[in-house]
């Protein structure tokens, strides 16, 4: 029962584009953040499914005798406290970075915008009774739900993913059960309804269109965080286990050397900046296309 | 607003209470308990089999999660939180000193995201679009990007070892200074850019444009007709960051040797210790209500047009 | 104007305060990783709790002298009875603990009541074994009794855990004693900050009968503060600013330190701790010695030692770690199985492996592991990485898979891994009888009657010198079974700054804290 100036306040309000994707992907491309942002993000991608095939080392071999070398011609990054190349653990990182992005908001999105869906455009006893269930998510600590949830299922990667993903839910429905309230206001809906649509058709038709931008938006700022989450979780040995090069748990790691082999940090480190700065980038273009207030 | 104030507590009972059922039966998944931990060494667990089954008995460990949950709270009614597992200690000990503490860090924390934040955003959002706005936006994005950890052990260095302005294990209040500066800067970095869009949007309304050509300084125009308005969507992220700072700077309380909840919680889990877990479990939904409460009671000051009397 | 000048003092105040505590010679600084679960010693068998107390504040009957021998503390001496079911201390007279009342043997049949007694539940018990009763036969006369000999009890009390406590304390504070606890040590506590430190300041009354000593009187040094920190970068910076008067080190910074000449670095090789490998016997072909014996000579002990101590370890053979009285260097280069692919190679083909497309298969199956461990330790972590990539090259797959002790330790007694990387420390040979005996400490050993007979026999074998015969035997039988995989034992390897004098550990590796000083510069 959270006031509706929480939602109306919380991201931008999609205008109805009656022009479609088509229109807004072109004002995307004429903006030169989107450019670099979406460069980067491709990037990524290519890296997370092809990075196996053009690193220059094998980023898993231990090699004792070359342990923490600065950046060189040899190894462009340095080498680890493994011996291992860093530039080629970076590399394959980016699929992990890839996949917490992608599994963990994707179960957010999912679960958060069908509750929020329900929520905002069902029966009142609904709304209510969902708003608790996400009440009640919400009061409970979120590192303690964690945790526990690790503690039941084995300390892995797959489940920092989830467990970041349950956490994000509340913010999605919330999200768009805000939105959902407000539309439901506006008069093209009571028009819709008025000429007979049924509330799925309502739903299909007049609201996703409207919040589909919102959470698009909303998605390119949780990506980071959920990054960010799942880093966290690697500081209590509970996420990525070795010897995987996910980002979080390399700089995790490499905090004892960071002052005696800066590289071991700043090659990690650079990449987490740089992916996060670039969804960011990606995410910004996005509201400024999409929600011509924030200009 | 009183009567609204009631109604919102009294309709935070059921998530409270299913908060604890939510917890108990968490609890009952979890393969090992505090017990098994605590005997850990044991080399032979027929020797400590009868201290285990006394110690298990003793917490209710052997009864089931939904007669847990009701002995749990019978007790809390009576104000009884129970007795560590591992410390054999009252509970109330444990959380109460530790409680205080991450209000304390979360509250510096927020003060300076709040006011590097806004600050920075009303800057920005006056120079709009110049270096100044650039710039301001950047350092901004560092601040989202950055793993917390690694920017607090950065801060230890730079300031402890380095200029050697602070020590590093440090005494008495000076030792919140580095944690909340950590912390408070990380946040300040999301808060300047709702700030800006805020106050630009703000900016741009009619009434600034009337109150300017009234003849007003542009100072009174900033922060006497613009800010506050523009101050809504600042609290709404802060309100949503206290969550966050409560439940997620156990990195930051671990680094900084802080005794506060999150390091509490990650230790108690570790060690399965469920009493302590289930109390912080409950402070942590009791505070959630209340900030909440706090969050949309700052709204009606913010926004006079927000009325409650109806909902 | 004023502004700036209230600014400059302030920062010139913390300045001040940041060096001025570290030129302060009164006090000892030292970090401990994490806070106490209590003070009792007969509540916990925690390693900080133990070393705060045992290093300070208690003491116990006998001491582990330098050559690795049980020696008078507490106690003048001891007789043990023909049938060595029964040891009869003499103790020492006019002792008196920190709040003033008489050590006697009631004190002594206190403590150990305390730790029999069911309704405790105290963790300490089953290390003691087959004691049946301790009672007083005069105030200074105490007698042990056993269900059968045992003969690591000298070793056994000479650890922390066995450290008498002021009966009357105890009785008095009841279950608030362990957050206060009494001793005769030469420190008595002073208070304890929960969760950041414990201090502790000198007793003037203390006399020191341990041999192995310089200083014979009260400490040298007044006062002790063990400081909880947590994080290790937090530690070293804390070391360089001289925060902290000693510090132990982890593998990665201990050249930087060593390179220091602002600093000591105290390195103990006799260490009682072993990092090992173990099996979960119950499920194939981990019950095949020779598959073990193939796996122990796949992995590269000094790859291990570099990466995960920068080369402050020994590379172990055997199932004893070195600074254990009772190591048989001989009997362990006789039959370990130290890294050679070669042999690793050839045994893995007589037990039935073939190389296929670069994996190890048996019956078509290609041969893929699970090993468990411990979460939170860099070097168990780069151990690890190690041990997976030697098992890589030999062509076995290897999945990891840590979490915290916590989760980790109980859940070996499930059935769903295939190995483990352990780490162990313990004074004394019985931790092979702890960990080895019948189905082992997780119950997933294969019981084995050789190892159980020797076992036993060394465990009940109270003359020293026929012990220590008895457990090279032992070890022998270990090796030949290959029961676990040795890999490492790490050095102790503390930095001190430069101005901090007699910092000696003893026999076991725990400092000695009277003998300790910092002279002023």
């Amino acid at each position: 029962m959270s006031s509706l100036a929480l939602e109306r306040a919380v991201e931008a309000r999609a205008v109805i584009r009656r022009a479609g994707w088509r229109w807004t992907l072109r004002q995307l491309f004429r903006k030169r953040t989107a450019l670099i942002g979406g460069a980067v993000v491709l990037f990524l991608i290519v890296c997370a499914l092809w990075a196996p095939d053009f690193v220059p080392y094998d980023p898993f071999k231990v090699n004792t005798l070359n342990r923490l070398k600065p950046p060189s011609a040899a190894h462009w990054l340095g080498t680890d406290e493994l011996g291992r190349d860093l530039l080629s653990r970076v590399l394959i990182g980016a699929r992990f970075f890839v996949l917490v992005c992608l599994i963990s908001v994707s179960i957010a999105a999912s679960v958060g915008v069908f509750l929020g869906l329900i929520a905002g455009s069902g029966p009142s006893w609904l709304d209510v009774a969902v708003m608790r269930v996400i009440d009640v998510m919400l009061a409970f600590p979120y590192i303690l739900l964690t945790l526990a949830i690790i503690a039941i299922l084995g300390p892995s990667l797959w489940m920092a993913m989830i467990s970041v993903g349950i956490a994000g839910i509340p913010g999605y429905a919330r999200l768009v059960r805000g939105e959902v309230l407000a539309v439901k206001q506006e008069e093209y809906v009571e028009a819709m309804r008025a000429l007979g649509a049924g509330p799925a058709a309502i739903m299909v038709r007049a609201i996703l269109p409207n919040v589909a931008s919102s959470i698009i938006i909303y998605m390119s700022f949780q990506m980071p965080l959920a990054v960010l989450a799942a880093a966290a979780l690697s500081f209590l040995g509970l996420g990525a286990q070795p010897p995987l090069p996910e980002w979080g748990a390399m700089l995790v790691n490499a905090r004892t050397f960071l002052r005696t082999a800066w590289w071991t940090s700043a090659a990690p480190g650079l990449a987490i900046f740089v992916s996060i700065l670039a969804l960011n980038l990606l995410g910004n273009a996005l509201r400024d296309v999409l929600d011509p207030k924030s200009k | 607003m009183s009567a609204y104030i009631a109604r919102r507590l009294m309709l935070a009972a059921p998530v409270v209470v299913g908060i604890l059922l939510v917890t108990f039966l968490i609890q009952a998944l979890i393969p090992a308990d505090a017990v098994n931990t605590m005997f850990q060494g044991q080399l032979s667990d027929d020797d400590a089999a009868e201290a285990i089954k006394v110690m298990r008995a003793k917490y209710n460990l052997d009864r089931s999660w939904f007669e847990q949950f009701l002995i749990y709270s019978a007790n809390i009614l009576q104000g009884d939180l129970g007795e560590s597992i591992r410390t054999r200690q009252p509970v109330i000990d444990e959380i109460g000193y530790r409680y205080l503490n991450t209000i304390q860090l979360t509250l510096a924390s927020l003060v300076i995201g709040a006011v590097v934040g806004v600050l920075t955003g009303i800057v920005a959002a006056y120079k709009k679009d110049s270096w100044l706005d650039v710039t301001a936006m950047t350092i901004g994005l560092f601040g989202i990007s950055m793993p917390a950890f690694f920017f607090g052990l950065v801060l230890i260095f730079v300031f402890a070892v380095w200029l050697q302005w602070l020590p590093v294990i440090v005494q008495g209040w000076q030792s919140l200074i580095l944690p909340a500066l950590t912390l408070g800067l990380i946040e300040a970095a999301p808060v300047s850019r709702i700030a800006r869009s805020s106050m630009i949007e703000v900016l741009s309304r009619e009434y600034i444009r009337a109150a300017r050509a009234k003849g007003m300084s542009e100072a009174t125009v900033i922060f006497h007709h613009a800010l506050p308005n523009a101050l809504l969507g600042v609290v709404t992220i802060l309100g949503l960051q206290v969550g966050n700072l409560l439940g997620g700077a156990f990195i930051i309380e671990v680094i900084f040797g802080w005794r506060g909840m999150g390091e509490l919680a990650v230790k108690a889990i570790q060690w399965r210790d469920f009493t302590i877990t289930q109390a912080i479990i409950l402070m942590g939904a009791g505070t959630y209500v209340l900030v909440n409460l706090a969050v949309d009671i700052l709204y009606t000051w913010l926004d006079p047009r927000i009325d409650y009397s109806a909902t | 104007m004023k502004k700036h000048w209230l600014a400059f003092g302030a920062l010139t105040a913390m300045l001040l305060s940041g060096t001025a505590m570290a030129q302060q010679t009164d006090t000892l600084r030292f970090r401990i990783g994490e806070d106490p679960e209590t003070l009792y010693n007969v509540n916990t068998i925690s390693l900080s709790a133990n070393s705060a107390l045992g290093d300070y504040m208690i003491e116990r009957l006998v001491h582990i002298d330098r050559s690795g021998k049980a020696s008078p503390l507490l106690a003048e001496s001891w007789t043990v009875s023909t049938d060595q079911t029964q040891i009869t201390f003499k103790l020492r007279s006019g002792i008196k603990f920190h709040d003033d009342t008489v050590f006697d043997a009631a004190a002594v049949k206190a403590q150990f009541d305390n730790i029999l007694d069911p309704k405790n539940a105290s963790p300490v018990k089953p290390f003691i074994g087959p004691l049946k009763s301790v009672e007083v036969i005069d105030p200074s006369t105490v007698r042990f009794t056993f269900e059968k000999p045992f003969a690591p009890f000298f070793n056994v009390l000479a650890g922390p855990s066995f450290g008498i406590n002021s009966p009357t304390a105890v009785t008095r504070l009841g279950r608030t004693y362990g957050r206060s606890p009494v001793g005769t040590g030469p420190y008595k506590f002073k208070n304890w900050v929960a969760g950041t430190e414990i201090n502790m300041e000198r007793n003037p009354n203390f006399r020191q009968f341990r041999s192995d000593a310089v200083n014979k009187g009260p400490a040298l040094t007044e006062k002790v503060q063990l400081r909880v920190i947590q994080e290790e970068g937090v530690a070293q910076a804390a070391l360089e600013t001289g925060e902290l008067t000693a510090a132990g080190l982890q593998a990665d910074v201990i050249t930087r330190f060593a390179n220091d000449p602002k600093f000591n670095v105290v390195v103990a090789k006799n260490a009682t701790n072993l990092v090992f490998l173990e099996f979960n016997m119950k499920r194939a072909p981990f019950n095949d010695p020779k598959f073990r014996r193939a796996l122990s000579h796949a992995i590269d002990r000094k790859a291990a030692v570099e990466a995960a101590w920068s080369g402050y370890a020994n590379e172990a053979l055997g199932p004893l770690a070195l600074g254990i009285p009772g190591f048989d260097k001989a009997v362990v280069d006789r039959h370990a199985a130290p890294f050679d692919p070669a042999k690793a190679k050839a045994l893995f083909a007589e037990a039935g492996w073939t190389r296929v497309g670069g994996k190890l298969t048996k019956d078509g199956k290609p041969a893929n592991f699970l090993i468990k461990s411990y979460a939170g330790f860099t070097h168990i972590e780069r151990t690890l990485a190690v041990v997976q990539s030697n098992l890589k090259d030999i062509g076995i797959e290897t999945k990891l898979e840590t979490a915290d002790w916590g989760a980790f330790y109980p859940s070996l007694l499930r059935d769903e891994y295939d190995m483990d990387l352990m780490r162990w420390t313990f004074n004394d040979p019985v931790v092979l009888s702890n960990l080895f005996r019948d189905t082992g400490h997780r119950k997933v050993l294969m019981p084995n009657p050789d190892i159980d007979a020797i076992l036993n026999r060394c465990d009940g074998l109270m003359d020293p010198e026929a012990r220590l015969t008895c457990i090279s035997e032992a070890q022998k039988i270990l090796l030949e079974q290959m029961t676990i995989v040795p890999v490492l034992t790490n050095w102790i390897v503390i930095a001190t700054q430069k101005n901090v004098e007699q910092y000696n550990l003893d026999f076991n590796g725990a400092l000695i804290a009277a003998d300790v000083r910092i002279v002023r510069r």
